[in-house]
């Protein structure tokens, strides 16, 4: 009962027109650059940082969890309209969602996947409103050790499970890992690797190596290989008759629910996000297709509703550690992070006691910004598709605008500027070697606190490493460690079994 | 082509980029995994600088950097194996990469090359104008003709940016010697 009185404490403030409007902004601007080819959620929030760096706390929180949810919306049309697929999490949705669009039905496709993410979007909010304090409760309880171990299942997942090459995902953790010992160490003031630069006394910017990566580095890498001539998008149906009809619906329904019961819970553990919730959800609404079996493939709207409805309530799900926990299980989750960190506000259990106003306030305009995304976007197709026709010129060289202007934001350096282009570089490098660039950011953001945990449960037990393990949490933690590895390697057989009926499907006449 | 049926047979003659493309990249990714390498041995002797002062009684700031510059020493090692033993990355795609062509690499330089000088034109010349020269170059260097019209984008952009960001939401943007007495585009 306590929650809900909170959660409505929390809806009076957002309901507070100005509020509205930021909460609008968000989506609305979250959905542009999400639908923009290239862009997934992540990139779309540390670009739009300096949006939010003249607004207060609760405004700025708003306005974020507009641009999150927005982007993950915008995914989905972008994978549905255009060839290939951008964000990760939405690859599923573009095998066939890609083939109802170029069968004419690329209606039916935006809608399920834009009322699914909907559904499945407010389920997942329901269920973090009574998961977090629960979490957050029994989390306050959790010892240095219990998070040292949890923060070594996240580094685990993010690093080996994630990506399609485990050494790879592995260096880009090592990497960011790395750059998060620039600085000044937090327990004795020493400096380590700053190179006698002022500069770098602080530390690295987060938000410059996450703009760096997923902006400048994206940006040069198409540069290096761009598909030059016109831009291809499936022309969509026009009128909200063609959008479901019956046996849409009918067919739908259950995907969505179930999307929403395998994403929230796989997003809550550090599993890997949205982009495991949507395989596993396609992989199990292909099981039970029964006779429909035959459409996966071809274009079967359950392959579009259900993994759709699971990526939006992964989403959600990656809220509650991070929220709980200050544990940030996804690229997307650790620049929120550092967007937290630029109000002084530090995720983790304490949270929703000391922060209670804007965390509540935060979840609230989770289900106000659901509501507006299905209402906003279903109309508002054609601009969309009009944003996807953007020349790819012009969207590189604004996103690169955006991004110079996000870090030169951070202090107003060009010192800053010219450490975002060697990131940058460095990113264009991974991108083209096949490393994954998302290990990289959490490992930054975590190392530091993994370093902060480790050491002071040494301090505490003076130097006795079986410390760290005999607490029945941390224990329990390893041994997850140990079975994740094995589950994950289970799943990646498992996703390649999935990827055949794409190459096996014969090319539309 | 010439060589006839011989798969995996080295065809650099302009042929099928698919055939000639892995002996080629092979280089770069190589360095890269030894950069990773010698990034981790550098880590490991610098760690071994970081000054401990003498009240740490346990874990002092030098161990957390021995672990990380053994791990990027394993994996840069693992992943110089990998690629000596022929299994190269997979490049990343997108809606805009276009599997088939090279690597473009005056592109990438000059794409380099317009933000670095954004960097240093920042101070000269002022944010809207610098960010101008960012579009602009970015944009014709990715194809956009006529370059007048990406020019004028840029202009129209970077003012815009300008106003926005430096005049309504307070960001301190220098807007630079030329517009210096504008009211509305001080930060």
């Amino acid at each position: 009962m306590d929650n809900l009185t909170a959660l409505l404490e929390g809806f009076s403030t957002v309901l507070h027109p100005v509020y509205l409007l930021y909460a609008l902004f968000g989506v609305f601007v979250g959905t542009a650059v999400g639908v923009l080819p290239g862009i997934g959620p992540a990139m779309a929030i540390a670009l739009l940082l300096p949006l939010t760096y003249s607004l207060e706390p609760t405004a700025a929180l708003i306005v974020f969890a507009g641009i999150y949810y927005g982007g993950m919306y915008g995914g989905s049309t972008t994978s549905i309209l255009l060839n290939t697929p951008g964000e990760s999490a939405s690859i599923v949705t573009a095998i066939e969602g890609n083939r109802m669009a170029r069968a004419g039905r690329g209606a039916a496709a935006l809608a399920t996947a834009a009322i699914g993410s909907f559904v499945a979007g407010t389920l997942a909010t329901v269920a973090l409103t009574f998961l977090a304090p629960v979490v957050a409760r029994w989390a306050v309880r959790l010892g240095e050790p219990d998070y040292f171990a949890l923060m070594v299942v996240a580094f685990v997942t993010v690093g080996a499970l994630l990506g399609s090459s485990v050494p790879r995902g592995l260096a880009a953790l090592a990497l960011g890992l790395f750059l998060g010992l620039v600085g000044t160490d937090t327990l004795t003031g020493q400096q380590r690797f700053t190179f006698g630069v002022p500069n770098l006394a602080d530390g690295i910017d987060v938000v410059v190596v996450a703009v760096g990566l997923f902006a400048v580095g994206e940006a040069v890498y198409v540069g290096s290989r761009m598909r030059h001539g016109p831009v291809h998008v499936i022309p969509v149906e026009k009128g909200w008759r063609t959008w479901m009809k019956r046996d849409d619906w009918r067919r739908s329904w259950k995907p969505w629910l179930r999307g929403a019961a395998i994403g929230f819970p796989v997003g809550t553990i550090p599993a890997g996000g949205a982009d495991v919730a949507t395989f596993l959800s396609y992989a199990s609404e292909r099981r039970l297709a029964g006779p429909r079996r035959k459409e996966f493939g071809k274009g079967a709207i359950e392959g579009v509703a259900g993994p759709e409805a699971a990526n939006n309530a992964a989403a959600s799900g990656v809220l509650v550690p991070l929220l709980t926990l200050g544990l940030p299980t996804t690229a997307t989750a650790a620049i929120i992070i550092v967007a937290f960190q630029s109000y002084g506000i530090r995720p983790g259990p304490l949270l929703l006691q000391s922060e209670s106003a804007l965390v509540w306030a935060l979840i609230a305009s989770l289900y106000v910004g659901n509501l507006m995304l299905v209402v906003l976007n279903l109309p508002l197709v054609g601009m969309w598709v009009k944003v996807l026709r953007i020349p790819r010129h012009y969207l590189y060289a604004g996103i690169l605008l955006f991004g110079a202007l996000g870090s030169y934001a951070l202090n107003f350096s060009p010192v800053d500027v010219l450490l975002l282009v060697l990131i940058g570089l460095v990113g264009f490098f991974m991108r083209r070697y096949g490393y994954p660039v998302a290990p990289l950011v959490v490992g930054m953001i975590l190392g530091p606190m993994a370093e902060d945990r480790l050491r002071r449960s040494l301090a505490i037990s003076q130097g006795d490493l079986t410390y760290l393990v005999t607490s029945p949490f941390a224990a329990t933690a390893y041994a997850a460690i140990v079975l994740l590895l094995v589950a994950g390697l289970w799943l990646r057989r498992r996703e390649r079994a999935a990827e055949v009926p794409q190459e096996q499907s014969p090319e539309t006449p | 082509m010439s060589t006839p049926g011989a798969p995996g047979a080295p065809g650099h003659e302009g042929g099928p980029t698919a055939a000639a493309t892995p002996p080629r990249r092979r280089w770069g990714e190589l360095v890269l995994a030894g950069v990773i390498a010698a990034l981790g041995v550098y880590v490991l002797l610098a760690a071994g600088g970081i000054t401990v002062p003498g009240s740490t009684n346990t874990l002092g700031p030098r161990a957390f950097p021995y672990l990380v510059g053994a791990l990027l020493v394993a994996v840069g090692a693992a992943l110089v194996v990998l690629v000596l033993t022929g299994r190269a990355g997979q490049e990343e795609g997108g809606e805009d990469v276009d599997p088939t062509v090279r690597t473009d690499w005056l592109s990438v330089a000059l794409l380099v090359a317009a933000l670095v000088v954004h960097v240093f034109a920042i101070n000269v010349v002022g944010w809207p104008f610098a960010a101008a020269i960012l579009f602009a170059g970015a944009a014709v260097v990715l194809g956009a003709r006529p370059w007048w019209r990406a020019a004028l984008a840029g202009l129209v952009l970077g003012l815009l940016v300008q106003v926005v960001f430096g005049g309504l939401l307070g960001l301190s943007l220098p807007p630079g010697p030329l517009l210096e007495g504008v009211p509305f585009l001080r930060g």
